[in-house]
């Protein structure tokens, strides 16, 4: 019978685990058993007993047999590679160092991004009802702006009052709801301590049992059953009641005067990574204006979360939310979509409910939340570590090349004494391991060093505890170790091919062919002509922007909150503070206003003639411009002594532009949309100012004394230069007198108004360090490549020197293909910073132009550091003396 | 593990090779066992079970010639050793040893 030919797959399966010396007898076996099977069975049946019975013998059986002898050898031969490893390493104390050290950057850059993106990732998770509790949101159809016409919604987690009670009592699907308002803020009192609080967070009673804030003293089922209860955080406690129980003392908080509230619970501090915050945790009841805003289904000013059964069907309740909505507004909509500025077409809803889950809010960067962020920066810094691991791993490879003619000769003894070739590639790739771990160790220390800069540059607050300190190095070790066995394979095989007779007969020419490299090194020079050319950019906008005349004069402003409530006794406050200081030599002036740059705005819009018009308000008095030293264009400032100004306003120049005025002072503003009167009499025009970011263009605004359009709740205080310090102590003393029982706290207007580029500065900080990681880096790739190069051009160049060429010529001769891959580099680069730049000014209305200097700064920069670095091996070439080059041929 | 002691399979595979002789290889005595005992076993634990009857020094094994059967490949063909023999013989003495102690064996048999 002809034998028919069994599948191959199980052998090839069973060569790789059996033993060599047992393999052919149990193949044999196999393929005697199959034949049987053939005949007896059949053949389909034949092949999977064939298959089963060599998949029987993957067992401890056979394979202990393998790994026992092969453990035998190899544990003779680590000792003695990883002996040889250590010696090399110490051998080239200059080369090991660079090697590790990229590679040591690289693990470290990616170990900081894998633990920003855990700390992303891990954001809420610890509440145990994570995936119960919801945060209802609106969407609202956006008739006014239209933003964008794709999709012309306004979401918003900020909703109305009555809503909390309103889905509680009527939609089956809820079991808790609490609503929630933060970043509450007031003088705190206790005893002889005050302090201002900015944390402050009004919540209902069902926020203790919906969310995992762990309560260590007080009963969670008991708490807010009255309005003057307080929960506080340990810190809190200590801070006011120190070794004292907290429990049951009354705080005095000023709310719109001062009440007592009683501490009943004390509560974990929320973590770093929470999307909730507070200090002190107050009911609800306590916010601004609340029974007001209990009836009112407009007003939209409170995050309302829920908490739904389990297995709630999440469609209904959707449907249920748009019936709640239809039954307490409905009136409402109508009316509004038929006020609607634009028409709102007939299909769309023009307010509706939406809702995220707990994990989902922190990355939903559509809401506006605390602490949200986009999980595009993520993917952007996980992208960036991965492509400088492959850029360390790489050069890590061309950098151990250049080593391999020194190590020939090794090679050739290792051969001849019976080494094969297995041996000498584990060698090799032990050794690069060996390194690699080295290198891991001082990532890690990198880690350990760099974490706070990195936590100051990203904003967060990642600490190595034991929790993460875990996942971070399993992470790192395997990390490493796959980029050492990576990194060492292809020396490791280029190495063990040598031709032992040859080498050792000192005839043996070899190129180490790194070719591959050549295009990665100009990708590696790119990306860092890229950041330099950004980071260049971003340096320059960010000092226009902080440098630029903004119309009024910043300097020695202090910024000091009137801490008197929103009322009245605020401007009179500011007055006794101007009366009491104009005795002091170094105040020059004191100011009030109801606004502070970068504190937020209000903006008021109104009709004009049919036409919807907008400005910026800013309640202020007659000193706000004189101390600001704004300049006035037309007209008088506003005068004290005369009671009329009171309604007058000042107008800046784009409002007048704005109204399409020839003669402003002759006009009136009416924007309150006065049916009887004419408005508000113009009484000064100032010249344009940035009372906005420069991210803004100067918009229409008017200043006013007018005490409905609010109070001065913040004082300007303009001193003379030098010494601020002892200023602020003044300060501080006057305030004691006047105003003993609140805390005293200032800032400084320039600082303010820096504070509000802390985000595109945070942005540069990161590219800053991204450019510096990049530029080493790709500075260590270039340093492998030339040292690549000048060996394989050793002889040639020992030839040209024999034929009376002179270092200068080889040095040029060596650096000329660096300084082409530099240049081509920066070609590709440039126009690519150039458009990801503009793009990045497009949220600067004031931005510097990108002009052709900058390029050629960075390209003069670029090339100078490539030159410095190839230099090294040319020097080292061009110097050698051709008699030790040439003396084997 | 104890020198003297013989698994229940391992005993069967000694025996089977000292009855196949010359012919004592994995595939053969699979076959053997299945004829002799009506047991079917798997071609891996008769394998294994060589192996360690190697090592504990019972039998021992050389490579056969190669033939045209199964693919060219030779077998590896076990014998039984003098301490693999004397194994036997002891377990046997020793089993008839133990069957005598058995009192209503021995009134039926008397």
């Amino acid at each position: 019978m002809k034998p028919i030919d069994p599948p191959q797959f199980p052998f090839r399966m069973l060569k790789w685990f059996c033993p060599d010396n047992l393999y052919e007898s149990i193949e044999g076996d196999l393929l005697e058993k199959f034949d049987e099977d053939v005949e007896l069975v059949g053949l389909s049946k034949a092949k999977r007993n064939l298959f089963w019975n060599s998949i029987n013998f993957f067992r401890p059986g056979i394979i202990l047999r393998n790994t026992f002898t092969l453990h035998l050898i190899n544990t003779i031969m680590i000792g003695n590679y990883i002996k040889v490893a250590s010696r090399n390493i110490l051998k080239r104390k200059m080369y090991s160092f660079i090697n590790a050290f990229g590679l040591s950057v690289g693990i470290a850059f990616c170990v900081l991004i894998f633990l920003f993106i855990e700390d992303e990732k891990s954001f809420d998770q610890f509440h145990a009802n994570k995936n119960l509790i919801y945060r209802l949101e609106e969407k609202s159809y956006d008739s006014w702006q239209h933003l964008n016409p794709k999709d012309p919604y306004l979401r918003s987690a900020y909703l109305m009052k009555p809503l909390m009670q309103a889905v509680k009592d009527e939609l089956p699907e809820v079991t808790y709801a609490t609503r929630y308002n933060s970043g509450g803020y007031a003088a705190v009192k206790y005893g002889d301590k005050i302090f201002s609080e900015k944390n402050i967070t009004f919540v209902d009673a069902d926020f203790f049992k919906m969310f995992s804030f762990r309560m260590i003293a007080g009963n969670p089922d008991k708490i807010f059953k009255s309005k003057l209860e307080a929960a506080i955080t340990p810190a809190i406690a200590q801070k006011y009641f120190g070794e004292e129980s907290p429990l049951g003392k009354t705080l005095h908080i000023d709310l719109e005067g001062e009440k007592d509230f009683i501490v009943t619970a004390i509560v974990e501090a929320p973590p770093a990574n929470s999307s909730l915050n507070f200090d002190i945790l107050l009911p609800q009841e306590n916010t601004a204006y609340y029974q007001n805003h209990l009836n009112q289904w407009g007003n939209f000013n409170t995050p309302t979360f829920v908490q739904l059964v389990p297995g709630a069907n999440l469609v209904t309740f959707k449907s249920n939310l748009d019936k709640l909505l239809q039954k307490h507004m409905g009136d409402k909509l109508e009316k509004w979509r038929k006020e609607a500025v634009t028409p709102v077409p007939a299909d769309v809803k023009l307010l509706e409910l939406e809702f995220s889950q707990l994990p989902e809010w922190h990355l939903k960067k559509e809401i506006g939340w605390d602490k949200v962020s986009d999980p595009q920066y993520s993917m952007i810094l996980g992208g960036i570590a991965l492509l400088i691991l492959i850029i360390a791993s790489i050069n890590y490879v061309s950098l151990a090349l250049t080593t391999s003619a020194s190590r020939k000769t090794e090679v050739g003894i290792r051969k001849v004494a019976g080494a094969q070739k297995k041996q000498l590639v584990w060698q090799f790739t032990i050794e690069s391991v060996v390194l690699a771990l080295l290198s891991m160790c001082i990532g890690i220390g990198l880690v350990f060093m760099f974490l706070n800069p990195f936590n100051e540059f990203t904003g967060k607050s990642i600490s190595i505890s034991f929790a993460n300190v875990a996942p971070m190095l399993l992470v790192s070790f395997v990390l490493t170790v796959f980029i050492g066995l990576l990194a060492g394979s292809y020396p490791a095989l280029f190495l063990s091919g040598f031709n032992p007779s040859s080498v050792l007969k000192g005839t043996f020419t070899s190129k180490v062919n790194a070719g591959f490299t050549k295009p990665l090194v100009v990708v590696q020079f790119a990306l860092s002509a890229f950041l330099i050319m950004s980071s260049l950019i971003m340096y320059r906008q960010m000092k226009f922007v902080t440098t630029k005349d903004l119309g009024y004069n910043q300097a020695q402003i202090l910024v000091v909150p009137a801490q008197a409530g929103f009322g009245p006794e605020s401007n009179t406050l500011v007055e006794r503070f101007r009366n009491r200081l104009q005795q002091e030599p170094s105040v020059m002036s004191v100011a009030g206003t109801g606004i502070s740059f970068a504190q937020g705005y209000s903006r008021y819009g109104y009709k004009i003639n049919g036409e919807q018009k907008a400005a910026y308000v800013y309640p202020v008095d007659a000193y706000y411009l004189t101390t600001l030293e704004a300049r006035l264009e037309q007209g008088r400032n506003f005068d004290a002594r005369i009671a009329a100004d009171s309604n007058a306003i000042i107008v800046n120049e784009a409002l007048v532009r704005d109204m399409k005025w020839k003669e402003p002072l002759n006009e009136y503003l009416n924007y309150n949309e006065d049916s009887v009167g004419r408005g508000a009499k113009v009484i000064g025009v100032v010249k344009d100012y940035h009372f906005l970011s420069l991210e803004k263009n100067i918009e229409p605004m008017f200043l006013s004394m007018n005490k409905n359009l609010g109070y001065l709740t913040t004082m300007l205080v303009k001193v003379t230069p030098g010494d601020i310090p002892t200023k602020v102590e003044k300060l501080r003393g006057v305030w004691k007198e006047l105003q003993p029982d609140k805390p005293f706290e200032y800032s400084f207007l320039d600082e303010d108004v820096a504070r509000q580029y802390m985000v595109y500065q945070r942005w540069m900080n990161i590219m800053q360090l991204s450019t510096g990681f990049a530029i080493l880096i790709s500075c260590l790739g270039l340093f492998g490549l030339s040292g690549i190069n000048a060996l394989n051009r050793t002889k040639e160049m020992g030839i040209r020197k024999v034929m009376g060429a002179n270092v200068h010529t080889i040095f040029i001769l060596l650096n000329r293909p660096f300084v082409w891959l530099a240049l081509i580099a920066f070609v590709v680069a440039a126009p690519i910073s150039w458009f990801v730049m503009n793009r990045w000014l497009k949220d600067f209305q004031y931005k510097i132009t990108i002009g052709w200097e900058l390029f050629a700064a960075s390209m003069l920069i670029g090339a100078l550091v490539a030159l410095l670095t190839v230099s090294y091996h040319a020097f080292k070439t061009a110097w050698l003396n051709p008699a030790e080059t040439l003396k084997n041929e | 593990m104890n020198k003297e002691y013989l698994g229940e399979f391992e005993e069967l595979v000694l025996t089977m090779v000292g009855i196949l002789q010359e012919e004592a290889y994995g595939n053969a005595l699979v076959n053997e066992i299945d004829k002799r005992v009506g047991r079917k076993v798997n071609l891996s634990a008769v394998h294994v079970t060589l192996y360690r009857l190697e090592d504990k020094g019972y039998v021992k094994s050389y490579m056969g010639g190669a033939t045209n059967a199964r693919g060219g490949r030779r077998k590896r063909i076990f014998q039984v050793t003098n301490a693999g023999l004397a194994m036997l013989r002891a377990r046997k003495e020793q089993q008839l040893q133990l069957w005598k102690l058995i009192p209503q064996l021995k009134i039926v048999g008397a």
